[in-house]
């Protein structure tokens, strides 16, 4: 066996730098994994069938056709403000954004599509996730 | 016992005129140290990457998103691979100005070409593994210019038995990529490094 003789200033930088490199290594191996937050939950019979509810506080509207349901930020992709839902699409009232039902543009200014959010049907209701 | 190898890997005396720093500018040492720096910053990329066609895009998108520091070991990943090509370029550039390749360095003439070719051969493999367009069409290049060698198709039906970039081709390269290549890079570094000792180091060459 080598010799075994150490000196203390050794001792002590071996075992910070081996708690350092642990320390960081198990920072690395732990991912923030971002659980889904519910935004709201929805009974399901209080979604009509070719019908919307409109959520302005929470900005989100839980659209449904037939059996499509869908969730759409009603943040205008333009400038930001709260999108009005009408009887034939989405319109911002601030630079008169006009979009369909799915959230797709149909006039400018804004030019993406507004942002849908996930829909987890489960048991009595819908759970919109953010 | 690592202090005795390390102790072993020089003689006992060397000239101070062969340690001169423009002799050799440390070439193949650099080399190999980007070739450790490698397999530290590929063995922690092992924790996050998937070797399936659906999920290995995504792993790559996880990592460099939600994982502390995975951008950072991704990019040094990558920039040390770059580094290393290129320092062994630079090495084999060097061995032949300085005509070290003649009697009696022959053996490491020869094992550092093989050298060379095997760190060609790792970048290779490596580039098909994040799965973009980038890698997808690179590794499609590739295979075509194989299969117009002489054997070539052979070749191209061991790598990659289905097409490029789908499961069981992934999978190849991937074993080739974190396990084959890289032992055969340090068993055949080890040959060379074991010959340049042998050999009497730096001494002059001609």
């Amino acid at each position: 066996m080598a010799d075994t003789h150490q000196s203390r200033r050794n001792f002590i930088g071996t075992l910070i730098s081996l708690a350092a490199g642990g320390w960081l290594l198990g920072k690395f191996l732990t991912p923030k994994v971002r659980r889904k937050k519910t935004l709201l939950t929805v009974a399901k019979s209080e979604l009509p069938l070719e019908g919307a509810l409109v959520y302005r506080e929470a900005r989100v509207a839980l659209l449904r056709q037939g059996e499509d349901v869908y969730a759409l930020n009603l943040v205008c992709t333009h400038l930001g403000c709260t999108v009005n839902v009408t009887a034939t699409g989405l319109v911002c009232p601030c630079h008169g954004s006009r979009f369909d039902r799915h959230g797709n543009v149909l006039e400018g200014p804004a030019d993406r599509p507004l942002e849908r959010y996930e829909v987890e049907a489960g048991g009595e209701g819908y759970r919109v996730l953010v | 016992m690592i202090k005795d190898f390390a102790k072993h890997l020089f003689p006992r005396a060397v000239l101070q005129r062969d340690l001169t720093f423009s002799y050799t500018f440390c070439l193949g040492g650099l080399a190999f140290t980007c070739f450790l720096l490698l397999l530290a910053s590929g063995g922690l990329l092992l924790f996050y990457y998937q070797p399936t066609p659906a999920a290995a895009f995504p792993s790559i998108l996880l990592l460099e998103s939600s994982v502390w520091g995975g951008a950072y070991l991704r990019s040094l990943h990558r920039l040390s691979s770059h580094f290393f090509l290129v320092l062994i370029m630079a090495h084999t550039l060097r061995v032949v100005l300085t005509g070290a390749y003649q009697r009696p360095r022959e053996l490491n003439w020869v094992t550092g070409c093989a050298l060379m070719m095997l760190a060609v051969f790792e970048g290779y493999t490596g580039y098909l593994l994040p799965m973009d367009q980038l890698a997808l069409w690179a590794t499609q290049t590739g295979m075509e210019l194989v299969s117009i060698m002489p054997l070539g198709e052979r070749l191209r039906a061991v790598l990659v038995p289905d097409g490029v970039g789908e499961p069981m081709s992934l999978l190849r390269f991937y074993v080739l990529h974190i396990l084959i290549v890289p032992g055969a890079i340090l068993l055949l570094s080890s040959l060379h490094f074991y010959r340049i000792r042998k050999n009497k180091g730096v001494l002059p060459y001609l």
